[in-house]
């Protein structure tokens, strides 16, 4: 199993820290670090195949880090999208429809959970939250500043159903601003989506250039 | 900490500001207002089928921001409303709506709400749960509380629809008739003219097919019977051959603004102004209708220079004014609060009525209204001589319990008529109430209600523009934000309910509603819009029930006159204009900060109070805009700014309805001076109304300054012609081409 650069890294440098600490580390050890961060940075970028372009999109560029948002339950996207092969819209159905993709609704988890995995302690604890009749309180992971009007539906109305792309491939062109989801457990955000980031792709996929359009 | 920015700093500012944004680029994270991480996103449960997060739902609901019943739709996302307009299928706003309607989502969502019952324990009110609220209430009301009907009192604003059932309801089971309808704008004399001398209280007018309107005092664009309707109405008489707007007033209203002659007449003298014209008209034979000739000789004395010497409105005026009323007919003629409310004010609305005999408009402008079928359900109509009336039980001790909804009788009382301090003597006052008001804060048991978009409620406009009446129906747009708010229908339906078994089987307001709809007289039901569907889900869908009425013509009949104008100023030269204006209302909203924001139509005045002068009266004074000025009359004195504007009669002095709340939360708090407080306690003679125009005051200069928070700040282009103008000769002269 391949492990993530950033990851290793992170590991090694906390270890090298700790033994500093003790002021029991030597030349040996330090150099061995060396050896070893060389490695591990050499090691690929990403963990996981990247998703083909759709070739009807020039993808917007620029990447981001931050740190991931701790949820109430560790949603597996990784499990759903890459192993079960669930389309994005089956759980976020207002994408095609409305500004916001939408959190799927509670009901809609537990009518496979109801019989799927209930012994796995993250369904346990969804069931909870069903039985109790609460939905659970997820944080935002993605979001635009409150002068910007996004909306999922002309998006997924321009590249997908007017490009006639094939619905079942969609996870091609919601990855081009939510990241690789099929890698992730709960959604981390990979694309900065800033003005500089919407405005490179408005410009390459002859989006409009119009303030007005996003900023009302 | 006070940083002085000038223009020239201001601009330099904002220069580097925007250089360095263009330098920086759009590619830096974001840091406004960004919520990742941090803001919850909780989906639903299970979602309804129609529910999609981010696009709006629009539901039909009534609007409770005054009396003139709108009807309005309101945009619901993600269960929450977040914006309203008129509802297109009301006759009464034709899709439009207000500021005041506008801005029913800050009284809505406002962070002053009660959120919780509260009872007097000692001195203060502590929060208390509902069980122990209600227990109370029926200890104290209930069929074992021994108490009298008659000191049983109940004081609202304008009432209609199922809540006055209601409330007619459970004052007969206690045996009660105190019902105090209280508004202090309201049109009660024009009401009482038109019932005397037309048959009925609220004609129906028809703006739109007048060629020029004469309004005395009459507010039409903006507190005037039904503003949005009017503003419509008014637009189409505008339109194509552009009708004539002649306004008297003392103080230029936003419809004396609007106005092509605006004529300050001294106050309380408009009756003799109309009975002037009137006169004028006879002599030249330019009535449409014949008068009795006994009616023509009382006339006779009004001869114009008489009525120049009264009302100090030039002769020339007056026949222009005649002359444009005849020429540029079919005219409609109005009275309002500037004329109505004086000691005279029947005798002068009266006169205005004559002037619409004598023109002919009756039948005309003038028609007869729908009344709805149902009696029951139409709306009492608040006024000040209930609240004469309360003031004057309160004094004497008669009443024991005392219910207030809807209205603030603690502020809007001057204050001479003790009505704060007499409150204290009721045993027991309950207040059914959304802010913590000077009337709730004095109460012993305050009923936090639902906001108007959280409440159910059917009402029928006292106006009904249209040949067909209408009732509308307020409904939830959503639920209620604070779990301890009750409906106000649902607490008097469980009062109801302890003496009449009858009421039992409604489980709640609601259901109280849906059968009481289906219940209502055949003509109502039989006329749903949409054959297949049943009257209530009518009603849900379009917000609006129409009832098709017969109405018959008017019959106008004279009524005995003796005008008479009040020739007294012992010590106080300058008449009072307490006036009134769209937005803040009588004050019932001072607390919504977008109505606090919004400037006055005509002096464009934010967040305060200021007392209008005229040039002459203020240099007389020495005073200049922002100083203040103590206005003084028998009953008190108030302290304000000054705003100087020709648009005031010179012997007038104007102080604006709304603020002065000693209490009300954050926004209106402490801001500003009422002007209610300093009012003599005159009556009209007629009806019993409080003149609130009557008051004679003196003003002093405070030798005080501080600058005027207004829109504009300059009142003239100081020579720079950023609007060009040209006069009207030059304009006959050159057409236009200069």
């Amino acid at each position: 199993m391949q492990v993530e650069r950033r990851t290793l890294l992170r590991k090694l440098v906390c270890s090298l820290r700790g033994r500093m600490r003790m002021k029991t580390v030597t030349i040996k050890q330090l150099l061995s670090f060396s050896v070893l961060a060389f490695v591990v940075s050499i090691l690929p970028a990403k963990s996981y195949a990247e998703l083909p372009v759709p070739a009807h999109i020039t993808p917007p560029v620029g990447e981001h880090e931050s740190p991931v948002v701790p949820q109430p339950i560790e949603f597996p996207h990784d499990r759903h999208v890459k192993d079960m092969k669930i389309n994005c819209m089956y759980c976020h159905t207002y994408a095609r429809r409305s500004k916001v993709a939408g959190i799927p609704p509670t009901s809609k988890c537990m009518g496979c959970h109801k019989v799927i995995a209930t012994d796995k302690p993250r369904i346990q604890k969804l069931t909870e939250y069903w039985e109790k009749g609460e939905s659970p309180k997820w944080l935002k992971v993605h979001d635009v500043p409150d002068y910007v009007h996004f909306t999922h539906e002309k998006h997924i109305r321009k590249f997908v159903f007017d490009a006639k792309f094939p619905v079942e491939d969609v996870q091609q062109v919601c990855g081009l601003c939510h990241g690789e989801v099929q890698g992730m457990t709960v959604a981390e955000k990979k694309k900065p989506l800033n003005m500089g980031f919407c405005q490179r792709c408005h410009e390459a996929n002859g989006g409009p250039g119009d303030c007005w359009a996003c900023h009302k | 900490m006070s940083v002085k920015v000038n223009r020239r700093k201001f601009l330099k500012m904002l220069g580097w500001g925007g250089a360095g944004t263009a330098l920086t680029g759009c590619d830096l994270p974001t840091t406004v207002t960004l919520e990742e991480g941090k803001e919850e996103v909780v989906s639903y449960l299970m979602p309804e089928e129609y529910a999609i997060p981010g696009i709006g739902v629009w539901y039909a609901s009534t609007c409770t921001q005054c009396e003139a019943g709108c009807g309005l739709h309101g945009r619901v996302r993600e269960g929450r409303v977040l914006k309203v307009e008129g509802n297109p299928d009301s006759p009464v706003n034709h899709g439009k709506s207000c500021m005041m309607g506008q801005s029913t989502v800050q009284a809505h969502y406002n962070p002053d709400r009660i959120t919780s019952p509260m009872m007097r324990k000692g001195s203060t009110l502590q929060a208390v749960s509902w069980d122990e609220a209600m227990s109370a209430l029926t200890s104290k009301i209930g069929p074992d509380s021994g108490v009298k009907g008659d000191r049983v009192g109940m004081v609202t604003g304008t009432v209609s629809g199922h809540q006055a059932v209601i409330i007619d309801e459970l004052l007969a089971q206690v045996g009660s008739k105190n019902h105090y309808v209280h508004e202090v704008i309201n049109t009660s004399v024009w009401s009482s003219v038109c019932r005397d001398m037309l048959g009925d209280e609220m004609p129906k007018l028809n703006f739109d097919k007048a060629g020029v309107i004469l309004s005395f005092g009459a507010d039409f664009l903006g507190t005037w019977i039904s503003p949005v309707h009017n503003m419509g109405e008014y637009a189409k008489f505008r339109k194509g051959a552009r009708g004539s707007l002649i306004q008297v007033e003392p103080k230029m209203t936003l419809t004396g603004g609007n106005a092509d002659l605006w004529v300050p007449a001294k106050p309380g003298t408009e009756g003799a102004l109309a009975l002037g014209i009137a006169n004028f008209i006879l002599e030249r034979g330019w009535n449409a209708v014949d008068v009795p000739s006994s009616v023509g000789k009382s006339l006779s004395q009004y001869t114009l220079t008489a009525v120049e010497k009264v009302t100090g409105v030039p002769v020339s005026k007056i026949k222009r004014i005649a002359s444009m009323l005849t020429e540029r007919g079919p005219s409609l003629v109005i009275a309002g609060a500037s004329t109505e409310n004086h000691e005279n004010g029947y005798d002068a609305v009266a006169s205005v009525m004559l002037l619409n005999l004598v023109m002919g408009n009756i039948g005309k402008t003038i028609e007869a209204s729908a009344k709805f079928p149902e009696k029951a359900l139409r709306a009492k109509q608040g006024n000040t001589k209930d609240l004469l009336l309360l003031a004057k039980a309160l004094k004497d001790n008669k009443l024991d319990v005392l219910f207030t909804y809807n209205t603030n009788p603690a502020f809007t009382a001057p204050a001479v008529l003790q009505v704060s301090e007499s409150l204290s003597g009721v045993g027991f006052k309950v207040a059914f109430s959304m802010f913590p008001d000077e009337t709730t804060l004095q109460a012993d048991l305050v009923l936090p209600i639902h906001s108007g978009m959280e409440d159910w409620g059917t009402h029928v406009p006292a106006y009904q523009p249209d040949t067909s009446s209408v009732l509308s129906l307020q409904q939830p747009l959503m639920e209620p934000i604070h779990k301890e708010t009750r409906g106000f229908g649902d607490i008097m339906l469980s009062l109801l309910k302890l003496r009449n078994k009858d009421f039992g089987k409604f489980a709640d307001y609601y259901s109280y509603l849906q059968t009481a709809v289906a219940n209502m007289p055949a003509d109502v039901t039989s006329n749903v819009e949409g054959a297949s569907k049943d009257i209530w889900t009518n009603m849900l869908q379009k917000g609006i029930v129409k009832a098709k009425v017969s109405t018959n013509d008017l019959s106008p009949k004279l009524v005995d006159m003796k005008f008479k104008v009040k020739q007294d100023n012992s010590g106080y030269p300058m008449h009072l204009v307490p006036s009134a204006r769209l937005g803040l209302w009588d004050g019932r909203h001072a607390n919504i900060p977008w109505l606090q924001e919004f400037p006055d139509q005509i002096a464009k005045v934010v967040w305060g109070s200021w007392a209008e002068l005229h040039p002459k009266k203020a240099a007389e004074l020495g005073v200049k805009n922002g100083d203040y000025v103590r206005v003084t009359s028998a009953s008190g004195s108030i302290e304000t700014q000054v705003y100087i504007h020709k648009g005031i009669h010179p012997d007038a002095v104007s102080v604006p309805l709304g603020q002065g709340h000693d209490e009300f939360g954050r926004y209106a708090k402490g801001r500003g001076v009422n002007p209610l407080k300093i009012l003599n306690p005159l009556m009209e003679r007629r009806t019993g109304e409080l003149a609130t125009h009557a008051t004679r005051v003196k003003v002093t200069n405070a030798h005080r300054h501080e600058k005027l928070v207004h829109l504009g700040g300059s009142e003239s282009q100081v020579g720079r012609k950023f609007v060009k103008t040209i006069s009207v000769d030059q304009l006959r002269r050159t057409e236009g081409e200069a």
